[in-house]
Formats: structure tokens, C-alpha cells, sequence
């Protein structure tokens, strides 16, 4: 996603190495993905079900 | 002695000779206090960039090098920005690549290096259509 648009930036964080970020965001399990301190997406999605939550997109956008 | 087996090296490169642009791989970490991830790191960055000509390492350090840190807003070490023929693919990762992680480290690179993005028609349009600045933070282990 980030190499589609310049607006985007994304992190893989090793989890256990961060052990701070993983508590800032109550990590306890992975994969975990947060989207601008707000949006939390638990394991792993289908893609269009992934970019639908993590771009906060209503519904009906996306059938 | 190299991490990756020589059937896994065979693998990998033949999976990295689509590439077509040059990628840079700019490590950051850090000398004194710093774990020893960024060591593994460095041993794995060197080891993809053995396996083809248009993947180059350049080594910062997180503490001295801090126009670069700024310039690439990194926070935190070691950290891997990924870039496509110098320019910045917005794509970080945070902490030795092993295990799942490497292998989100090649993906990376190969949408660095081919400039191809892998996603739906539709997604992409969904993707493209950002007007914000989009923040996204994704954590794993490497089990």
C-alpha cells in the first residue's frame, strides 16, 4: 500500500524486540495491525477485507 | 557461515531476478546500546544483496547519522528503509528480518526492485484514492 501512494507509510515491527510499542499497543498477539494510532486489525485479513478496515471504509464501498 | 542454506539462496535469487531497478537498502543501527538484531540484520541485508547486483546495503548509524534518520524519519533501530532507484518506497521494517519477517522482506524488495504492486484492481483504487497521510503499523514475530 505504501509504494501505491505517497500519503502511506508502513512499519513491520518485530514485536518482541519492541516491547514498548508492543505494550503501547497491546500487542498479544500477532499479526497486529494499527493505522494511525486508531484503527486495530487482529491477525491476518483477505486483502480487499484488510485495506477496507485499515483505510476506514464504509461498508458499502467496498461490495 | 551464511543463515541461508544454498538451496535457499538458489531459491531466493531466482525469486530476486526480476528485478529490474535498483534497490537500497539503508540500514540504521546502532553501535553502543544497541541490540544485537542489528547485527543479524546486517548479516541478512548482506546476504540478499550477494544474490543480486542491483541490491545495495548502505549502513547508518542511528545515533551519528541523524540527517539521514530525520530525512527518512526513522525512530527506532535497527531499521531498514527500502528504497527503489534512490527514492523512498515509504516501506520500514523495525527489528532483525528473520523467520515470517524475512520473507515480508523480500516482497518488499521485489516491489522495490520490479516497481509492480501486487494488489486487486479494485483494492488499488481504493489504495490510490488516500488523500491523508496514512500511518500503518504492522506487528509480527518471526515464528
Amino acid at each position: 500500500m505504501a509504494a501505491a501512494n505517497e500519503k502511506i507509510t508502513a512499519d513491520a515491527i518485530e514485536a518482541t524486540e519492541f516491547m514498548d510499542l508492543s505494550r503501547k499497543y497491546r500487542v498479544t498477539g500477532v499479526p497486529k495491525t494499527i493505522v494511525n494510532e486508531t484503527i486495530e486489525i487482529l491477525g491476518g485479513l483477505p486483502e480487499k477485507m484488510f485495506v477496507r478496515q485499515a483505510l476506514d471504509m464504509p461498508e458499502e464501498q467496498g461490495t | 557461515m551464511g543463515l541461508l542454506s544454498p538451496q535457499d539462496e538458489a531459491t531466493l535469487k531466482q525469486h530476486l531476478s526480476a528485478i529490474t531497478l535498483p534497490v537500497q537498502l539503508v540500514l540504521f543501527t546502532q553501535t553502543f546500546g544497541g541490540s544485537e538484531s542489528g547485527d543479524v540484520a546486517k548479516q541478512i541485508l548482506n546476504e540478499i544483496a550477494s544474490l543480486n547486483d542491483k541490491i545495495t546495503v548502505v549502513e547508518k548509524n542511528f545515533v551519528l547519522d541523524s540527517e539521514d534518520k530525520a530525512k527518512y524519519n526513522v525512530d527506532k533501530a535497527p531499521a531498514i528503509v527500502i528504497l527503489s532507484d534512490d527514492t523512498d518506497t515509504r516501506m520500514r521494517m523495525y527489528g532483525a528480518p528473520t523467520g515470517y519477517e524475512f520473507v515480508g522482506l523480500v516482497e518488499a524488495i521485489i516491489v522495490a526492485g520490479t516497481g509492480k504492486i501486487d494488489l486487486d484492481p479494485e483494492t488499488m483504487k481504493w489504495v490510490q484514492a488516500v488523500d491523508k497521510p496514512t500511518h500503518i503499523q504492522v506487528f509480527s514475530t518471526p515464528t
